[in-house]
């Protein structure tokens, strides 16, 4: 400890902006691991504390997914001996269409149960009305709102509101305003309550319900009760505490948290270089230090704990540093990650306020510390084994780095060697992440061979730019490859994670382009929400003759789309009819037979399912699989597999006439319509809305309208991506500064020496900066290869595990052109401070400096 | 050749400390030249304002005839390449260059053909005795064989004047008595001017000057025939 005082402090104190620089990996790795997963963690800690406030008492929910049930489950249920209570309930988010106000959460329940399980805490009321349940259900137009909702809105009691509903426009008069906290704080406060048969009303949800709420009888546990109601029910409803409605979130968010952790293990690795890169140089720098101290006495062991000490304590520093950055970006991302949910899963959940877990904290701080210390480890044994003679003999300072080393060389050319190996076991996991892993680590170890290679070729493009500082920089480089290999390495690292990032997207753009041009190809598309992921509210099926019958339109095409779920994880389920679908559109087809597989699938014989169902869910043509209906158990073969991104859960397209069966429901949530040909469209449409609107609540997207929704999801999805790419690229520019400001420091007496000698201080200037887009160019040059073999992984990643798509190789030749103006700039730029201190300092100090 | 006019050095530290105190001084063309004095007195100061490293406070140093205030640094930098030639008690050499690259290393600052500078190089070391070490880097040398190279690369220009700051102080003193041979013998065929730093009194018994610092001040300045 004292010795972290005396030695340390007063270093670091001298060196403060290059102490500051070295972490700035291992902040900003921390960074975005803490705000991805701090951010997603608040958005499911809302999604269930909005659930934990509905549920109030409940300790059961009957569901079927999201599809709902008949009305009779109600009363099956209610019969059940185990059963104290059981309320019906419909819940749907609606957008409010208030600027600032969001999506409003509407909760349909039965006031003359419901009480008994929630309590609405009402502060204004029109007590005759809401006290007795009777007068609440004989005045459908009644409304409960939250204080927070009147307060953003202006609204207040007896205030009426219209609302677009399936039965066409309606007027709701707020008879009760719930106070602020408990239910009436779920979903950030934008909450409203109304009577269930209402609900069924505004929503199309004709005689069904979405899910019972339920209590056990007093003394039951509840384990055993949900057993019993479970097997009383069958396997088509899911008697479930609500608390498993979260997990069900949990697998959705799961997508962003595994690229989340991708990029923090490269801004980590990326961290790990620069501080094994300022380490190894401050051992040299601190060689006379060292010696004065072994020659009073201390122990090798004694330095290497010193060092280790160091960089345990850098590792803190950045770590909590990179804590708090994390947690701040998180409020950011939250809300950015809760408009996506909202927008593609209609879960969107606000986090009003950043939880961050304590455990996840520590995990982080753990994490940085870790990458800290094993960056410090090989200079802290350099340190240690300082031979205390030579360092106290002035003049005798030896360059950083002796050189090339064979053993290295031949770890990284035996690593590559099992990388290829792995390819080739790469259906096993655990083999595709040894090889991505081998393969990444052996480019690391090769980049001091492959810096020299390198540099020998560019050293006679530099010499014909500058004849005298073109050697001067090629000669810097090549002297001392482990000097700015580090730096070379993390930059490598920074390229490839763009390269890699870049690659996806627009794999991503490219794939999901071609489907959206060959699937959804409707004129128009009816839905009865605002966008077409949105599902909570549904048509009666006569609706769809009825839009078959205005003059222009061709055919019509009704899909009932709900989120089921198969085997514990939400995925899709598309009930259409699908023989209409297969004669108009050309789906990309990975397995099965055209004919037959839309054929069989149109009577119900089996299921068509997408390629991303095929590959999260391990699923063959030819397997069996069974879907939970409220009807029965369906056990049905999988006939074909195609490309279909309409869900990143994967989907699963059944007939119509099954679903209706199965599920007992017969509405329809959208509507695919084609127009005659040579039919006005812009007037078809405007006739469809002055047909149906007023009898209605619907929305007519058109195709351009719909590609352009599902390009901006796509956008939205990739937001977090860009994001991550500036981070990146700020890891690389900062492993430049970093480096040059290390570099200028550790060559000051040859820099002296230099101008000693006669070097004009521009000859100085142009050195370093030729130095330094040296750098940039061989990081560039490194990572763009690196880049092509972590592309190659990712995508695999994001076959395999991440959202099963089977994404075309394109290698992101775009961002490749902007990142070499990008960083050969950031290097010059950062090279400017480091070169002007340099020919600024004075020669008698540098000319003295070891 | 050189001349000083009541040149002050001063240093900022916690307190104004004045290494130099008003110094006048003159030394002929092909003069080898002792400058002796205790540590701390302001010797390697003295050097490094005429070898144009630093700049005095006040006062003035004339070089060939060449006022050296108010010039840039590029000027100064420009005068330390085409007049001077460093020698250091501890080389200075790049230990990441050879020790041909490095004697060859002000030629390729002044722009000199690879070619060229390598022939010049090859040329100085052999002068210096290190024709068989012209690859080897300086780590591979011994202390007389490193100065031996900085020498050559203090040569490498033929400057007219030659600064040593204790060119055998770092060295044992058979090697030492070489390496004073070898400035002397390069004094004498190439007609430079030494100005030599030295705390030896032998050394400085081998040259024809020796002038003597005290405190910043001058305190002495014995002409004589210089002892071989």
């Amino acid at each position: 400890m004292m010795l972290l005082k005396l030695i340390t402090w007063p270093y670091v104190r001298k060196h403060l902006l290059r102490c500051t620089l070295t972490t700035a990996g291992i902040v900003l790795g921390v960074a975005v691991f803490v705000a991805m997963h701090t951010a997603n963690q608040s958005v499911l800690y809302a999604f269930n504390r909005t659930v934990d406030r509905i549920a109030g008492r409940t300790q059961l929910q009957v569901s079927a997914g999201e599809a709902g049930f008949p009305e009779e489950v109600l009363e099956k249920v209610q019969s059940l001996p185990d059963v104290e209570v059981a309320v019906p309930v419909i819940e749907a988010t609606v957008q409010t269409g208030i600027p600032g106000m969001g999506n409003l959460l509407v909760v349909g329940v039965d006031m003359t149960g419901d009480r008994s399980l929630r309590d609405y805490e009402l502060e204004t009321a029109d007590e005759t009305i809401v006290d007795d349940p009777l007068v609440f259900i004989a005045q459908p137009d009644s409304i409960i709102v939250s204080r927070q909702f009147c307060d953003k809105t202006g609204l207040k009691l007896n205030d009426r509101l219209t609302m677009q509903t399936m039965a066409g426009p309606r007027q709701f008069t707020i008879r009760g305003v719930m106070s602020a906290g408990g239910l009436a704080s779920a979903f950030g406060g934008s909450l409203a309550i109304m009577d269930i048969y209402a609900a069924q009303m505004v929503f199309g949800r004709g005689r069904r319900f979405d899910r019972i709420d339920l209590a056990v009888r007093e003394g039951v546990r509840v384990e055993e009760a949900r057993q019993r109601i479970q097997a009383a029910l069958g396997p088509g409803l899911q008697v479930e505490p609500p608390t498993s409605r979260g997990a069900q979130f949990e697998a959705m968010a799961r997508v962003y948290s595994m690229t989340a952790n991708i990029t923090s293990v490269f801004a980590l690795f990326i961290g790990l270089f620069l501080i094994y890169n300022t380490f190894s140089i401050a051992v040299t720098q601190r060689r006379a230090e060292i010696g004065i101290l072994r020659a009073l006495g201390a122990p090798r062991s004694l330095i290497r704990n010193l060092f280790l000490a160091e960089s345990a304590l850098a590792g803190l520093f950045g770590s909590l540093l990179g804590i708090v950055l994390g947690v701040a970006m998180a409020r950011g991302v939250a809300g950015y990650i809760g408009e996506y949910f909202g927008e593609v899963y209609g879960v969107g959940e606000k986090a009003e306020e950043v939880a961050a877990d304590p455990r996840l904290l520590g995990l982080a701080l753990l994490i940085g510390v870790a990458t800290s210390v094993f960056a410090g480890w090989l200079p802290a044994r350099n340190a240690a084994r300082v031979d205390p003679v030579k360092a106290l003999q002035k003049g005798r300072v030896q360059v950083i780095s002796e050189g090339e080393n064979r053993l290295r060389r031949l770890v990284a050319v035996a690593m590559l060697a099992g990388a290829v190996g792995c390819v080739f076991l790469s259906s096993h996991p655990f083999f595709f992440y040894l090889g991505y892993m081998l393969s990444v680590l052996a480019v690391l170890l090769l980049t001091p061979t492959l810096c020299t290679l390198l540099t020998r070729w560019l050293r006679p493009a530099l010499k014909w730019l500058r004849p005298v500082e073109g050697a001067l920089a090629a000669d810097s480089l090549l002297q001392a490859p482990r000097r700015t290999s580090g730096t070379v390495a993390a930059l490598a690292l920074s390229v490839a994670l763009v390269i890699g990032l870049g690659g996806i997207s627009r794999a991503s753009y490219s794939t999901i382009g071609a489907w959206v041009k060959t699937s959804l190809n409707p004129d128009f598309f009816i839905t009865g929400s605002e966008t077409i992921t949105q599902r909570s509210f549904r048509f009666p099926e006569s609706f769809a003759d009825d839009v078959a019958r205005v003059e222009g339109i061709e055919e019509v095409q009704p899909v009932r789309s709900t989120r089921i779920l198969y085997k514990g994880t939400p995925v899709m389920l598309v009930a259409a009819d699908v023989e209409k679908i297969a004669r108009r559109v050309r789906a990309r087809i990975v397995d099965g037979d055209r004919e037959s597989m839309y054929a069989r699938t149109a009577r119900g014989e089996g299921v068509i399912i997408s390629d991303n169902f095929s590959l999260l869910r391990r699923v063959k043509r030819g397997d069996v699989i069974e879907l939970a209906a409220p009807n029965g158990l369906l056990r049905l073969p999988v006939l074909g597999i195609v490309v279909d991104y309409s869900d990143q859960q994967g989907t699963i397209l059944m007939s119509r006439d099954l679903f209706k069966r199965y599920w007992g429901d017969d509405t329809v949530n959208a509507m695919r319509v084609y127009a005659k040909p040579g039919v006005d469209r812009a007037a078809l449409r405007q006739k469809l809305l002055e047909t149906f609107g007023s009898r209605t609540r619907l929305f007519v997207m058109t195709n351009e309208e719909l590609r352009a929704y599902i390009m901006k999801l796509t956008d939205q999805w990739f937001g977090l991506t860009y994001v991550q790419i500036v981070v990146a690229v700020l890891v690389a520019i900062l492993g430049i500064v970093n480096t040059l400001t290390v570099s200028i420091t550790d060559r000051k007496r040859e820099l002296g020496v230099l101008q000693a000698v006669g070097a004009l201080r521009n000859q100085v200037r142009h050195t370093i900066w030729m130095e330094a887009a040296a750098i940039a160019l061989l990081g560039l040059v490194i990572g763009f290869a690196l880049g092509a073999v972590h592309l190659y992984y990712i995508l695999d990643v994001a076959k395999r595990d991440v959202a099963g798509l089977r994404l075309e190789y394109l290698y992101p030749y775009g961002i490749a052109a902007v990142l070499l103006p990008v960083l050969l700039g950031s290097a010059l730029f950062s090279a400017f401070g480091p070169a002007e201190g340099a020919v600024r300092m004075s020669l008698v100090e540098a000319l003295e400096y070891e | 050749m050189i001349r000083l006019i009541d040149v002050v050095k001063e240093f900022d530290c916690k307190r104004k400390v004045r290494a130099l105190d008003g110094i006048n001084l003159s030394i002929d063309r092909g003069e080898m030249v002792a400058l002796v004095g205790p540590s701390g007195s302001g010797k390697s100061t003295l050097l490094n304002l005429i070898g144009t490293l630093d700049r005095p406070t006040s006062g003035e140093i004339w070089l060939d005839g060449q006022n050296l205030s108010g010039l840039t640094d590029d000027e100064l930098t420009r005068i330390r390449r085409d007049k001077i030639g460093f020698i250091f008690q501890f080389f200075n050499l790049l230990p990441s260059l050879t020790c041909v690259e490095n004697v060859a290393l002000p030629l390729h600052l002044r722009g000199w053909k690879k070619a060229q500078a390598r022939a010049r190089a090859e040329e100085l070391l052999e002068l210096v005795g290190l024709k068989h070490r012209l690859e080897h880097l300086p780590d591979e040398l011994s202390g007389g064989e490193r100065q031996r190279v900085a020498i050559a690369r203090a040569l490498s220009v033929y400057p007219p004047i030659l600064l040593a700051d204790e060119p055998t102080g770092n060295l044992d003193s058979k090697t030492g008595a070489e390496i004073l041979d070898l400035i002397r013998d390069l004094h004498e065929r190439l007609g430079a001017t030494v100005l030599m730093v030295t705390h030896d009194a032998g050394v400085a018994a081998s040259c024809e000057r020796t002038i003597t610092l005290r405190d910043g001040r001058l305190a002495g300045d014995e002409v004589r025939a210089a002892r071989r």
